[in-house]
């Protein structure tokens, strides 16, 4: 049985999450051994049209964007978004807050009227996605556990509880006990709690809890003072195209 | 009954000289009113007033993540694999060492677990007194866990100027030997151990408005409780109150296979059923699809089904699950809730 051709794409990101599969070290020998890489710009010059499975990071955020992605399906018989970009739509998402015409004026100034742009979309919001790697960036070995189940074959579910879940398991002193608002609490598990482990917040990367308790969380915010505004505004920082699942 | 005598100054000393020889763990302070047992070189690293632990001692006895088997695909081979550590474990509340019990019961009924048993017995349990309540949450009263209740080898009481020490078990009484800094106790400890022991029955009075023999008779009438309801709106199922729990032992057990996939491994790792995923089947069916329900089931497995096949409760009254709620349910209040409601 030849080896599965694995192609990687970028759309709208900063290619940090391939970066992390550029720097796996000897792994890397591992997975050299049961795949193909034919196109991966970050670390090599060859490319391919011919590929089994598309590594995407980023999201969607131009009409180019929207047919790329759609002929990449088209070929690819696996789909894997890869990072927050291409899972959740990311920070690229903080756009839909504002109106586009607006915004591209505050950022372009007087090259807006050269850009072209769409409301910021993951991927699966475009085209069937088959496998998520959630995370900014991807957490190593979470992508080792999803590779393995790509190439076996066989579904991989990410985590749908809170990163509480792992937070508590590593036995860390609570951000809320320290008087610090984190995301944990409505965030997807899977990342083994990284950030707080190191002394960071949960800053939602993983995307929300599929049924999130909006009552619950509205009594811990007042509980602790937090307005729903600011929380809002934190959460939106990687999860603000949710809304777009929500409509659906 | 065996009593000998610490003197405080020397309790460094002793620690000391047991971590030179054995791996110790203790309660260590990580600020902000949190503890964890962690392991220690000195007595100094301790402390000794220390309210519970953000896990309790079960991550020894039962740790988070487990390898249970070792396989080879191609060599047709699983091997089962025993991993355990030699620990002693200082400093464990009256409360931990009921909820240790309570997994002695679990893990020894039938299927016997082994990799439990086995690693159960590596580890050495020093107790020690909580004179008086550590916060508000705690209702180890209710529960009758106050009060020393063996399950361990060595039990540490606070005095004045020195620790009373119940000596309980041979490999207990062969550690007391060893360090040399145990002196026998006189008439006048044993007067000061019983000074607190009534002391406490004046301090400790059952934290909820029902008494420890009616308890489980009201979670009999519980099940249909508007409570719930109540939990199921403030219930943000982030899973804090099972993974903090002494006598939760629910876990899930997962193959992880190596590249070569040929060979690789199965563990087992903590569940819990407040998890959105932990009572959805193949289907796709939940079977507790809602945060009430599966705050119910929690309830239920501390005080219903725990007493009907092992005959006590399995809330050991740490006060863990309420300390650590993102939402603050709190078990005092659930149980005053019930009890209301049943008037």
């Amino acid at each position: 049985m030849s080896k599965p051709k694995v192609a990687f794409f970028d759309f709208a990101c900063c290619e940090g999450c391939q970066l992390q599969m550029a720097n796996f070290g000897e792994v890397l020998l591992d997975i050299l051994n049961l795949v193909d890489i034919v196109t991966f710009r970050e670390v090599m010059s060859e490319k391919s049209e011919i590929y089994d499975i598309a590594i995407i990071e980023g999201s969607i955020t131009t009409a180019h964007d929207t047919e790329r992605i759609k002929n990449i399906r088209a070929k690819a018989k696996v789909v894997i978004a890869y990072g927050s970009c291409a899972t959740i739509g990311g920070i690229n998402g903080m756009k839909n807050k504002f109106d586009l015409e607006e915004i591209k004026k505050y950022v372009y100034r007087d090259g807006a009227k050269q850009i072209e742009t769409l409301p910021t979309r993951a991927v699966h919001q475009v085209v069937k996605v088959d496998y998520f790697i959630n995370c900014c960036p991807v957490y190593p070995p979470e992508i080792l556990k999803v590779l393995k189940c790509v190439i076996a074959g066989i579904p991989y579910a990410v985590p749908d509880y809170a990163v509480c879940v792992e937070c508590k398991l590593n036995e860390n002193v609570c951000m809320y006990d320290k008087g610090i608002t984190c995301l944990g609490p409505v965030t997807k598990a899977g990342c083994n709690s990284w950030c707080i482990n190191n002394g960071n917040i949960c800053y939602g990367c993983r995307g929300m809890v599929t049924n999130p308790a909006k009552n619950g969380q509205l009594d811990i915010l007042a509980r602790h003072k937090i307005p729903l505004d600011w929380i809002t505004n934190k959460l939106d920082m990687y999860n603000k195209p949710r809304e777009l699942d929500e409509q659906k | 009954m065996q009593y000998v005598i610490l003197k405080k100054v020397n309790f460094d000393d002793f620690i000391t000289a047991l971590a030179a020889q054995e791996k110790v763990v203790g309660p260590v302070a990580r600020g902000y009113d949190n503890f964890s047992f962690q392991e220690v070189k000195s007595g100094k690293e301790i402390s000794i007033k220390y309210i519970p632990t953000i896990l309790p001692p079960k991550k020894y006895f039962m740790p988070q993540r487990e390898k249970l088997i070792e396989f080879d695909k191609s060599q047709n081979k699983f091997e089962a694999v025993l991993e355990y550590d030699k620990v002693v474990i200082f400093g464990i509340h009256t409360c931990d060492l009921a909820g240790i019990q309570c997994l002695n019961m679990v893990f020894s009924d039938k299927p016997k677990d082994i990799n439990y048993l086995v690693r159960k017995n590596k580890l050495l349990i020093i107790g020690l007194e909580c004179n008086v309540y550590c916060d508000q949450y705690a209702s180890c009263k209710v529960v009758d866990n106050h009060l020393p209740n063996g399950g361990y080898d060595l039990f540490f009481t606070e005095l004045p100027d020195s620790f009373i020490v119940h000596v309980n078990t041979l490999r207990g009484d062969e550690l007391i030997e060893k360090t040399r800094l145990f002196n026998p106790a006189e008439k006048i400890h044993l007067d000061q151990l019983e000074e607190v022991r009534k002391k406490k029955r004046e301090i400790f009075k059952d934290e909820v408005k029902i008494g420890h023999h009616e308890l489980s008779k009201l979670f009999d009438r519980a099940y249909d409780s508007k409570v719930w309801e109540d939990l199921d709106k403030r219930c943000v199922a982030c899973g804090n109150c099972t993974n903090v729990c002494p006598s939760c032992y629910c876990f899930d057990i997962l193959d992880n296979m190596n590249f070569d996939f040929n060979t690789g491994d199965r563990s087992r790792g903590w569940d819990s059923c407040q998890n959105e995923p932990f009572a959805k089947v193949a289907t796709g069916e939940n079977f507790r699809k809602t945060r009430g329900a599966r705050q119910r089931h929690r309830y239920f497995r501390k005080f219903k089904y725990p007493v009907e096949r092992y005959s006590r409760y399995f809330c050991t009254g740490c006060g863990r699950c309420t300390r650590t709620c993102m939402a603050k349910i709190s078990l005092k209040e659930t149980i005053n809730a019930l009890v209301d409601e049943q008037k």
